[in-house]
């Protein structure tokens, strides 16, 4: 039985989303034997459970509300196989140190934190830039231990659980057997990170890949590792307007090379890179409008070499040039782009901490939502003319290969800050519409509730909630977390 | 008008180890990069290329696998490159790397301006630019942060610990850059593929006729005696900086009691 204190750290109560909460006590379990214990004595004591990892998320999901805080960020334990057997509390950071001295091999989703935990990373589908290639977390799970509500456990490997139709039945390890019916909803073929995942005869270990912690607690996650590319090179086109760069997304997508990422930076994002460019980054020239980058993993350099020449056909025929193309072929430059890129998200940052000194309600605006491929450019025009409408200051940038970009408002004044908020409900709305995805990788957490409520209908949710009182009756597992229980 | 660029291939020392043993580097597994100053005076030469359509030539003095720095410059914009290398070249000193490559250069069409970056990154002599221009009897600015070149003449600023001067001096001149002169481009990917197919010029002992008395080990004085890591650094307070305002308090008292303030 792990210690259970009632004295918490004020860190403990929030996250990255910056939403605070309260509860009565916290733990830290070491091993599932203690986690197993903490969650029968929660049940004993009435107490609702709140599961945290490095609490980078930023919606709000690791944030109590009331009851107990699972704390697992001391469970990290590494285990070496074929693949890598991991505790949840372990970060993305301490994998790649890890796998650093295996030297072959990688574990493929690159969220940008990568001081996350990677039991919070299965429990909202993490991913990052290379999940065009590699999938998100999901994809690179391949068998899992959870807690239940009642502190029994359930082992799942990948291709040996699965569903009948909509049908499902699963046998605990004290030999219960938890059954019903799935959702009737099917969750879209596209990038995504909202609500349970749900498809006809499905691999039950994905039910739980995403469900934010709502239906059990990952106790152990077995990793799928990849061959690390013996060639990567990254391709930064620039263009001389956007339509150009989208018509070059949808040509990259169209070769046969399957690139790792496919990345956007729209006008504003490449003018804020040149006020805020890093150390060590390259400048931009002043004329270059909007930019995709583009990196291919090939297994030696004539692989990439071919691939690099097939996508400088598709260039040259979307009004981009070779010779306002940047390309990184070795780490060295490959780093120099790396810090091109990442000075984006910290000047956003930095912009917001200067205006919420004058004005502490301001907070960025970020969206998650994705679209399917045939409905990219529409999405596009859409951000642009609503943000060109209401004047407000913005940056367009992200993983634009699973039309999913990040539009970051960045409001002068509440007013604006307020008019931004309704702006995103609204394109919530088309998104729907266009068979998107209201979150595609920060998952939906408390915050993004009443979006998940959009997207599923009231029936959707419905199903959830039915769902996960099969395996947690009293909804003591992550209350607040994809709908109000 | 004619620049010549002098580059080095160094290990990329931002990931250095060093042997405890033998407290030499280990070079297996580190990435060779172009030395970072030499990437400067390189974009210099490339401005110069872009407003004034100056002729750029890039050389190294090194082993076969330097053509591969070569080949970046290459991609980056330079017109041509020279590998200067032979076996007689091992061991060089700055002394004997200063006669290589000065002899290189006089086979090459006659420069108006040379072009170092400050220093190498993994000898740290910045000897190797004057030791050139004293050969090859040409004025030498070292530590330049700014060049124009107007009517045959060059305006510089020279960069000191306290301040700037600015320079006049006639072409030809040597000159060695420092870091804040610029920032170095990326190749472009046609640049890139340019490179990628090219034939790199090189250069033996034969070829520049050097005396075999003034290369390699015999042309170097330079005797290293030992190479070892300094110790560590022990001691010393560390202030906890949970608390900002607590922090500066102790910081304070601490510099008090030491009578630095």
């Amino acid at each position: 039985m792990p210690e259970i204190h009632s004295d918490i750290g004020p860190d403990y109560l929030r996250d990255e989303s910056r939403k605070t909460g309260t509860a009565d006590s916290i733990s830290f379990p070491l091993n599932e034997a203690e986690i197993a214990d903490a969650v029968r004595w929660a049940a004993a004591n009435g107490q609702c459970i709140t599961t945290q990892g490095a609490r980078t998320g930023l919606t709000g999901g690791a944030v109590p509300s009331g009851g107990h805080i699972l704390n697992l960020s001391r469970m990290k334990t590494i285990t070496d196989r074929d693949d890598l057997i991991v505790q949840p509390g372990v970060t993305l950071d301490e994998i790649r140190a890890h796998l650093k001295s295996r030297g072959n091999v990688f574990f493929a989703p690159d969220p940008t934190e990568t001081t996350a935990t990677i039991g919070g990373m299965a429990s909202c589908n993490a991913s990052g830039a290379r999940s065009f290639r590699y999938g998100a977390t999901r994809e690179s799970i391949l068998a899992a231990r959870l807690v239940l509500a009642d502190g029994d456990v359930i082992a799942l490997c990948r291709g040996q659980c699965m569903a009948t139709g909509r049908n499902f039945r699963l046998k605990t390890e004290s030999g219960r057997v938890i059954e019903g019916d799935l959702p009737s909803y099917t969750t879209p073929a596209i990038k995504t990170a909202s609500g349970y995942f749900v498809r006809d005869s499905m691999d039950l270990l994905d039910l739980f890949i995403g469900s934010e912690g709502t239906l059990g607690i990952f106790s152990e996650l077995h990793l799928k590792l990849q061959p690390w590319p013996a060639s990567v090179w990254g391709v930064m086109a620039f263009f001389g307007k956007e339509p150009d760069a989208l018509a070059f997304v949808h040509a990259v997508r169209g070769l046969k090379d399957k690139p790792a990422s496919i990345e956007f930076f729209d006008s504003c994002s490449l003018n804020l890179l040149r006020s805020h460019r890093l150390e060590g980054a390259p400048e931009v020239p002043a004329d270059y409008h909007t930019a995709v980058y583009v990196e291919y993993h090939a297994a030696d350099e004539d692989e990439a070499s071919g691939m690099v020449e097939r996508m400088c056909e598709a260039l040259d025929g979307c009004g981009g040039s070779e010779d306002r193309t940047w390309i990184a072929t070795d780490d060295h430059e490959r780093e120099r782009i790396r810090l091109f890129r990442h000075a984006l998200p910290e000047a956003v940052n930095s912009l917001i901490d200067e205006r919420r000194k004058t004005d502490p309600a301001i907070t960025k605006l970020g969206t998650d939502m994705a679209v399917p491929d045939d409905r990219l450019d529409e999405l596009m025009a859409l951000y642009h003319a609503s943000l060109e409408r209401l004047g407000l200051e913005y940056v367009i940038f992200g993983h634009i290969g699973s039309n999913h970009v990040h539009v970051n408002i960045l409001p002068r004044t509440v007013k604006q800050f307020e008019q931004g908020k309704a702006q995103y409900l609204e394109w919530a709305d088309a998104v729907i519409r266009m068979g998107g995805t209201v979150s595609a990788e920060h998952g939906i957490g408390k915050l993004k509730t009443p979006f998940l409520l959009k997207m599923m209908g009231a029936r959707g949710i419905e199903d959830m909630r039915r769902l996960k009182r099969l395996f947690d009756p009293q909804c003591r597992l992550n209350p607040g977390n994809l709908f109000a229980c | 008008m004619h620049v010549v660029v002098c580059i080095k291939q160094v290990p990329d020392t931002s990931d250095v180890k060093i042997n405890p043993e033998t407290n030499t580097l280990i070079r297996e597994g580190v990435q060779s990069i172009i030395n970072p100053f030499d990437e400067n005076a390189l974009e210099i030469a490339l401005v110069l290329k872009d407003t004034q359509g100056a002729k750029v030539t890039v050389i190294t003095m090194g082993p076969p696998q330097a053509e591969s720095a070569l080949r970046e410059c290459l991609a980056r914009g330079a017109d041509e490159v020279v590998l200067v290398s032979d076996r007689a070249f091992a061991g060089s000193d700055t002394l004997a790397t200063s006669y290589t490559l000065a002899r290189a250069i006089e086979t090459l069409d006659k420069p108006d301006l040379i072009l170092f970056g400050k220093q190498a990154i993994d000898g740290d002599t910045a000897q190797v630019g004057p030791g050139v221009a004293e050969l090859l009897d040409m004025p030498v600015i070292t530590y330049i942060r700014r060049v124009e070149v107007a009517e045959g003449k060059l305006k510089v600023e020279r960069v000191f610990e306290d301040g700037y001067e600015k320079m006049e001096v006639p072409l030809p001149a040597v000159l060695t850059i420092l870091k804040e002169a610029n920032v170095p481009r990326m190749a472009s990917l046609k640049g890139r593929m340019k490179a990628k197919k090219a034939e790199i010029a090189m250069l033996s002992a034969a070829a520049i006729q050097a005396d075999p008395e003034r290369v390699g080990l015999k042309g170097s004085p330079t005797k290293v005696v030992r190479i070892f890591t300094p110790p560590k650094k022990t001691g010393g307070i560390r202030i906890d900086g949970t608390h900002p305002l607590e922090a500066a308090r102790t910081l304070v008292e601490k510099l008090r009691e030491q009578k630095v303030i």
